[in-house]
């Protein structure tokens, strides 16, 4: 049975681009060996129709708008370019799993600082403020069993006050140096946050 | 054979977080709710116990709008043409909605999002259409009759949109979709605005294949806006009903003898653009064309193969 195969191959060619564009390129070559000539057939006249341009386009934008609805303070510190570009390298990295987001969003933190640490990145705040939203998610994410999720601390090299408070309005502020920490907990359902400063 | 009574609801509205304030503020406005369960509670994945985590806020905001409005789950997440598996621990969570909200049907998508990645899986976030083909009816219906035999009301899919279209296919949209309920027993939620835009993209003629489709089985209408882009016209809910969508429920109302309802989809973000005023305009013009076509109080009937 290759409907499986069929229907992997189908949703690649909406989800992964560079596998789209290897089986435009490449022909058949790309495409599983176990399908049927029908499927073959289909998948290949599906690659080049513009309507899968279109249902790519409606895919990203799903999957892209409910990720920056997470982390909207790292999106305002990005110019419009590089934000594409990180976000497509770290989509080629990891398929889409879910239709709940609050994952790719941390993991999407996670790789943006490890960038930052590997010298590929530099976006100013950026540490301190993908580091931020992560602690801030752990703290929302879903923890069926009822426990509280971990104490959260985060440090930062610029007051946190007014960077925050800019970034709320998609700014981005020249802020004072300050080193400090944030220490987060969820209290009754909220976010609750405590600044401690050297 | 079973027979279900389908209630005659009248005008829905499809709920989105956005619309809460007209949601409790014009109530008077919409007959029932029609909610995507799938964004009142978070689903951490296959093999996690307990896998899904319910949204208590959203739940308990839909139980005080649940006072004398139906509130109808249309799920997004069975994905139930997937070929290498069938996503049933959902079923579980449609079963708590039902102990809930006793609603009348029940609904999904006639397509798949998730598929087989290598040993995982991708969830494409789109519903990828499925090939109107005998395998794919033979894949689909042992699925619906064990949604059918876990929730005793009728279980509807909803037509699909599409942009691309595959060759070879042995069916037409609409021999595919009456064979489907022929054969499974299941319900139609007959998308308007979706059949709107496949003629559009593709050149059908959609009050054919309203004449086409046994509309005897379509239990419920969905309608909504949409936008241009690229060449294509895009399925958005962006805004009020084109006209030609208007003139699709004018013909489709008085020829869909079992209908419960007919539902208005507006995406949240479009919410503020299309303003208060603008969707009780939409519900307003609505009820008028329900009231003018389908004035019968007498429940409808329902045959679903048990």
């Amino acid at each position: 049975m290759s409907a499986p195969a069929f229907q992997s191959a189908l949703a690649r060619l909406i989800v992964d681009p560079d596998f789209r564009d290897g089986v435009r390129e490449r022909r058949g070559e790309a495409l599983a060996a176990d399908l049927t000539p029908l499927e073959r057939e289909r998948l290949l006249a599906v690659s080049v129709d513009p309507g899968l341009d279109v249902t790519r386009t409606l895919h990203k934008g799903f999957r892209l708008g409910k990720l920056l609805a997470y982390l909207p303070l790292t999106r305002a510190l990005f110019d419009r370019d590089t934000l594409a570009r990180e976000i497509g390298e770290f989509w080629r990295r990891r398929p889409p799993v879910s239709f709940y987001f609050l994952e790719e969003a941390l993991a999407f933190c996670e790789y943006l600082l490890e960038r930052i640490e590997e010298g590929e990145l530099e976006v100013r705040y950026l540490e301190e403020i993908a580091a931020y939203e992560r602690a801030a998610l752990e703290l929302q994410r879903s923890r069926p069993d009822g426990s509280r999720p971990p104490l959260q601390v985060v440090e930062f090299r610029h007051d946190p006050l007014p960077l925050l408070a800019a970034l709320a309005h998609g700014e981005i502020p020249a802020a004072p140096e300050r080193r400090c920490w944030l220490f987060g907990a969820l209290e009754d359902g909220r976010l609750e946050w405590r600044l401690a400063a050297e | 054979m079973r027979e279900t009574a389908i209630p005659r609801l009248g005008v829905g509205l499809a709920y989105q977080p956005a619309l809460r304030p007209f949601i409790e503020q014009k109530r008077d406005s919409f007959d029932y709710l029609e909610v995507v369960p799938d964004i009142l509670w978070t689903d951490l994945g296959a093999g996690r116990t307990p896998r899904y985590v319910d949204d208590e806020e959203g739940l308990s905001f839909l139980r005080r709008m649940a006072a004398g409005r139906p509130i109808i789950p249309h799920g997004i997440g069975l994905s139930i043409g997937t070929a290498h598996r069938f996503n049933r621990d959902q079923l579980g969570q449609i079963e708590k909605w039902f102990s809930w909200f006793d609603f009348p049907w029940h609904s999904d998508h006639l397509a798949y999002n998730l598929a087989e990645h290598g040993a995982d899986e991708i969830n494409a976030g789109v519903t990828i259409p499925l090939p109107r083909d005998r395998e794919t009816l033979e894949c689909l219906a042992p699925r619906v009759a064990e949604v059918q035999s876990r929730l005793a009301v009728p279980f509807l899919l909803e037509n699909n949109v599409y942009f691309f279209d595959m060759p070879g296919q042995e069916m037409t949209d609409a021999e595919f979709l009456n064979a489907l309920c022929e054969e499974t027993g299941c319900g139609l939620l007959l998308d308007l605005h979706n059949i709107y835009c496949n003629s559009r993209n593709h050149g059908a003629d959609p009050f054919r294949l309203l004449d086409e489709i046994d509309l005897s089985r379509v239990v419920e209408l969905h309608v909504a806006g949409g936008m241009e882009h690229e060449g294509f016209y895009l399925d958005a809910h962006s805004g009020p009903l084109p006209e030609e969508v208007w003139a699709l429920l004018d013909y489709a109302l008085p020829r869909c003898p079992n209908l419960g309802g007919v539902t208005f989809e507006l995406l949240g973000s479009w919410y503020e653009t299309v303003g208060s005023e603008g969707l009780e305009t939409e519900l307003r013009g609505l009820r008028a064309l329900w009231n003018r076509h389908q004035p019968a109080p007498a429940p409808a009937r329902m045959e679903a193969v048990a």
